[in-house]
């Protein structure tokens, strides 16, 4: 098995689309222009480009409170993603959901989710439901290090493997859950190590390396799609930035964050890219610049759409009432 | 017309939807085989096989968040949790996401799916096993809950639970299993939202939910004696409310006892207090009262038990204390 | 001083061949459990002082903190100060550490990639490579306790080095002249481009092989050859072979739980010191004792040898009798 070029050049698009997405993102909160919270990808990109590079649109995704690269890997559109983080009625939740809320319910976006742990249980939910109706959708469930000690992931592993959904569990491992670092809160250093309880594969990967996560991805998605059930992949990644945009991130030292720059996800397929002859400077040169335009069109979408009239915000709770309006 | 039980109206109605519509299925903890702790799923795994009357592990989080996750593409789950009171485990799911999706995706995404909860006490089953915790789930934007007290209503409102595409909470008093009941199975579901005036009367209105329904209904024998007519009316479903039944029964009495088993601190019975007073103010001749357990866990011991939830007697006192 | 060393790699038992070879995963307090039960035996059987690598999970402090706790630990264990990386690098830099050290004998926990990191560095410290997973070719599935007493015998002198060692053969690879790498069993040259997940699975892509020996029951790429040729350890020779091309058909574990038939050619053997020159017409990449390691491009020259440069091995059955018949269980 060898990636296509147009695979790689794919690849290539979506982690530089999620970094240029997040970096202008920053930009923006820090200049009071998105309201509320933002946690960033950044960092993380090898991990959903490759996963979702295996994926069809009618698969399923669960995504966390740090969701954007998920969603834009699983082919989510910028503009309605920029246009909800500005609060706007043309964004992907029209206004009700922000950072932590997006989904796209047409591209099997469950939706990213401001709880925990809290995808787990739904990926199984999605899982079980593509078996029963037999298809050959799976559902792929992105997570946190930190995650992993609430009891939904256990719940949710052990359920999978009972039912041997096709449910693929993709471990984030950042080495913090918010300020802790990893051998703080928990006595293992490998979450992968947890399959085992779960009776399904575990393996740990280095989730800064796309083509590592594209290959062991691939793998779990075809077991999952060939009936053979779920697999926990841990891929071991950094996010560059706080947990939430404002973090003043004492809790790391800065030879580690430097160290874990040098391993950025983008410059090693770059570089990648370019030994193979996959593609030349120019092109990738194009291709950057492409993206910079998408994301400034997305970016004056976003900024020219109106924001929701008041009255929207008693619709949606249902599909058949609409609460009282304040009067 | 067949006289069946409060349980066996929940089983028909579920196995009547399981047999017309293929994406309705069952889970929950010993739902299959054994039948569902109270019996109420009996002999469905039988009929439909154990795809679609599953058993799951003791997850209460997993038994929701899999209906969450089921309902969101494409499925009906219909949920059972043995005891309302392990709805503690599951609540995140229940409450953070299964009655928040659709509103935080922008309406993107509908949410068809039941949790059907064995509630209320008289078991003698303590403390974690005999809660009446309706105000918690009734004070979430995003869950309907229904709350039948016959075998007819059980019937007619699971049917409409099922065909409903929001998450509906399904009350099932554990007390009234097995209560029969004339059933007319070809009825048309009840929708939720319409309130039921099981007797009708001039001088007060009894507003009760559940076991507390036939509570009223004795107290009302017994105060008919004394020539008191009270009227009781059951909501049946406490969001969303049939206001207009009860106003217009509060329009004709003026006086209202609210009977629910809840501890009274907190309660639903507080909040449908606080609607009519809001809205029916200028009807009232006297302060609505509400009939509660004390505002103490559930005992073990019957004797205490019994002195905590209420009965038909502190019903009549209330009434009296009116008139 | 009977001094041993431990090296425990944390991040070994986990890679994809757990996905494409229905392999467990390996978890890290079992490697702790693993060191203890060798410190354990190690310190039964004379040794006074262990050298074991940081790492990343803490797998020797977490031995020593357990032990101290159930009060079972008498002699010096410590830790050696170094930086750690959270990579190879460490396991190499601890190996020269331990050898400076003096140690007598070098434990090893973990898989090939652990076993041929410390086999670039290593000089003349005999080596025990313990498996700590399903799909290893050169380290052994061994009981820690047995590990611990074999480690002892080495480091209280009673046996030497010549009569319990096997002084392995590994493959060297040169590029421009310069050696890059080794193997300890097998090199596969691969038409595969990138290092991806590193495990090599895919035969499809695999045009060559080059082992130091091969057997059939030595699950890996060099039962391709092994399933032809048999080549021991102590044989003065290596094997290459053709793969995906050829009249001959064999049918080889290729890995754990994979029984695969595959065109070959020949079996070619490779006298020790030996040049076979490759010299590539395609991009492709060389795995290493089942590990993608070295990409090649078209254009460049290799040299692989095999030679007697390996480690010293400690061949645990003959090292026990030996130490049995030389008294050494005699109170």
């Amino acid at each position: 098995m060898d990636l296509s070029n147009e695979k790689l050049i794919q690849m290539y698009r979506t982690m530089k689309r999620i970094r240029e997405f997040e970096t202008k993102a920053a930009e923006l909160f820090a200049e009071g222009r998105i309201p509320g919270f933002v946690h960033l990808y950044i960092g993380e990109e090898a991990v959903a480009t490759g996963v979702c590079a295996n994926l069809k649109d009618s698969d399923y995704i669960t995504s966390t409170h740090r969701g954007h690269g998920h969603i834009i890997a699983k082919g989510g559109d910028l503009k309605y993603m920029f246009a909800e983080l500005f609060g706007r009625e043309t964004g992907y939740c029209k206004g009700k959901g922000g950072s932590m809320h997006i989904a796209d319910a047409d591209r099997g976006i469950l939706g990213a989710n401001g709880i925990v742990g809290a995808g787990h249980n739904i990926a199984v939910g999605a899982g079980l439901s593509a078996k029963y109706r037999d298809t050959d959708q799976v559902c792929v469930c992105f997570f946190g290090d930190g995650s992993t000690n609430q009891g939904t992931f256990h719940e949710a592993l052990n359920m999978a493997s009972i039912w041997k959904l096709p449910v693929i569990f993709v471990c984030e491992n950042n080495l913090y859950g918010i300020s802790m670092h990893q051998s703080r809160h928990q006595a293992i250093q490998d979450v992968a190590d947890r399959a085992v309880a779960y009776n399904m594969p575990g393996v740990v990967v280095d989730g800064n390396d796309v083509l590592a996560v594209y290959e062991a991805a691939k793998e779990a998605v075809d077991r999952a799609r060939n009936g053979q059930g779920p697999t926990l992949i841990e891929c071991k990644t950094y996010r560059h930035r706080g947990h939430f945009e404002g973090d003043p991130t004492v809790y790391r030292d800065e030879e580690e964050v430097k160290e874990w720059l040098q391993k950025d996800p983008i410059p090693r397929l770059v570089e990648f890219m370019l030994d193979n002859n996959v593609v030349t400077e120019e092109e990738i040169k194009k291709i950057d610049e492409e993206i910079a335009a998408e994301i400034k069109e997305a970016i004056k979408f976003a900024e020219e759409s109106p924001f929701p009239p008041v009255e929207a915000a008693v619709e949606d709770i249902y599909t058949d009432i609409v609460e009282e309006v304040r009067s | 017309m067949k006289t069946i039980t409060y349980s066996e109206a929940i089983r028909e109605g579920m196995r009547k939807r399981m047999r017309e519509n293929p994406n309705v299925f069952i889970l929950g903890e010993d739902v299959g085989e054994f039948g569902g702790c109270f019996g109420v799923t009996g002999d469905l795994v039988k009929e439909f096989g154990e795809k679609r009357v599953r058993d799951t592990p003791i997850s209460e989080g997993a038994i929701v968040g899999c209906a969450v996750g089921a309902a969101s593409t494409g499925l009906r789950p219909i949920a059972e949790l043995m005891f309302i009171d392990f709805v503690t485990v599951g609540m995140d799911q229940l409450v953070n996401q299964a009655a928040k999706m659709r509103y935080m995706f922008g309406g993107k995404i509908s949410l068809p799916m039941v949790v059907r909860m064995p509630t209320g006490a008289g078991s003698r089953a303590a403390a974690q096993h005999s809660q009446s915790l309706e105000a918690w789930l009734t004070h979430v934007p995003g869950l309907k809950v229904v709350y039948p007290s016959t075998p007819q209503d059980a019937y007619g409102l699971i049917l409409s639970a099922i065909d409903d595409d929001n998450p509906v909470v399904f009350l099932e008093h554990k007390l009234l299993y097995a209560m029969s009941g004339e059933v007319d199975l070809d009825i048309e579901p009840i929708p939720l939202g319409l309130a039921d005036v099981k007797r009708e009367g001039e001088d007060v209105t009894i507003i009760a939910t559940a076991k507390m329904v036939h509570e009223a209904l004795a107290a009302a024998e017994e105060l008919a004696k004394e020539g008191i007519e009270a009227e009781v009316v059951d909501p049946r479903s406490l969001f969303p409310l049939d206001k207009e039944t009860i106003f217009k029964s509060v329009e004709k009495t003026n006086r209202v006892v609210i009977a629910t088993e809840e501890t009274k601190r907190g309660s639903y019975a507080g909040e449908l207090a606080a609607i009519i007073a809001e809205e029916c103010f200028d009807y009232l001749d006297a302060p609505i009262t509400r009939v509660c357990c004390l505002d103490t866990p559930i005992p073990f011991s019957p004797v205490l038990e019994d002195y905590v939830v209420p009965d038909s007697k502190d019903i009549i006192d209330a009434v009296k204390k009116l008139l | 001083m009977k001094s041993i060393g431990i090296i425990a790699n944390p991040a070994s038992g986990k890679d994809i061949r757990r996905l494409v070879s229905h392999a467990t995963v390996v978890d890290n307090n079992e490697k702790v459990n693993i060191v203890k039960r060798i410190i354990l035996s190690a310190q039964g059987c004379g040794v006074d002082r262990i050298y074991i690598m940081p790492d990343t999970f803490l797998i020797g402090y977490k031995a020593i903190e357990d032990l101290k706790i159930s009060r079972e630990l008498k002699i010096d264990v410590e830790i050696l100060n170094m930086n750690i990386k959270g990579n190879v690098m460490d396991t190499i830099q601890a190996t020269k550490i331990m050898e400076e050290k003096g140690v007598k004998c070098l434990v090893v926990l973990g898989g090939d990639g652990t076993n041929r990191a410390v086999a670039k560095s290593i000089t003349t410290t005999p080596l025990i490579g313990v498996s700590t997973g399903t799909n290893n070719v050169y380290p052994q599935m061994i009981e820690g306790t047995v590990v611990g007493m074999a480690a002892g015998i080495m480091a209280t002198g009673i046996c030497s080095i010549d009569d319990c060692c096997s002084k392995d053969k590994r493959v060297e690879i040169f590029r421009d002249g310069q050696l890059i790498d080794i193997a300890l069993v097998d090199c596969v040259i691969s038409r595969q481009k990138y290092v991806g997940s590193k495990a090599i699975w895919n035969m499809e892509d695999i045009d060559m092989v080059i082992v130091s020996r091969a057997h059939p029951a030595s699950i890996g790429f060099s039962t391709i050859v092994g399933t032809s040729l048999i080549v021991r350890t102590d044989d003065d020779f290596g094997a290459l072979i053709q793969v995906n091309t050829g009249s001959h058909r064999v049918k080889a574990p290729v890995a754990a739980g994979t029984i695969r038939e595959i065109s070959v050619g020949e079996v070619r053997s490779l006298k020790l010191d030996e040049a076979f020159y490759f010299k590539p017409g395609y991009n492709g990449i060389m795995a290493l004792d089942g590990e993608r390691e070295v990409p090649f491009k078209v254009g460049e020259e290799y040299q692989i040898k095999v030679t007697r440069n390996g480690p010293y091995r400690v061949i645990i059955d003959k090292t026990l009798e030996l130490a049995q018949r030389n008294g050494f269980f005699k109170r």
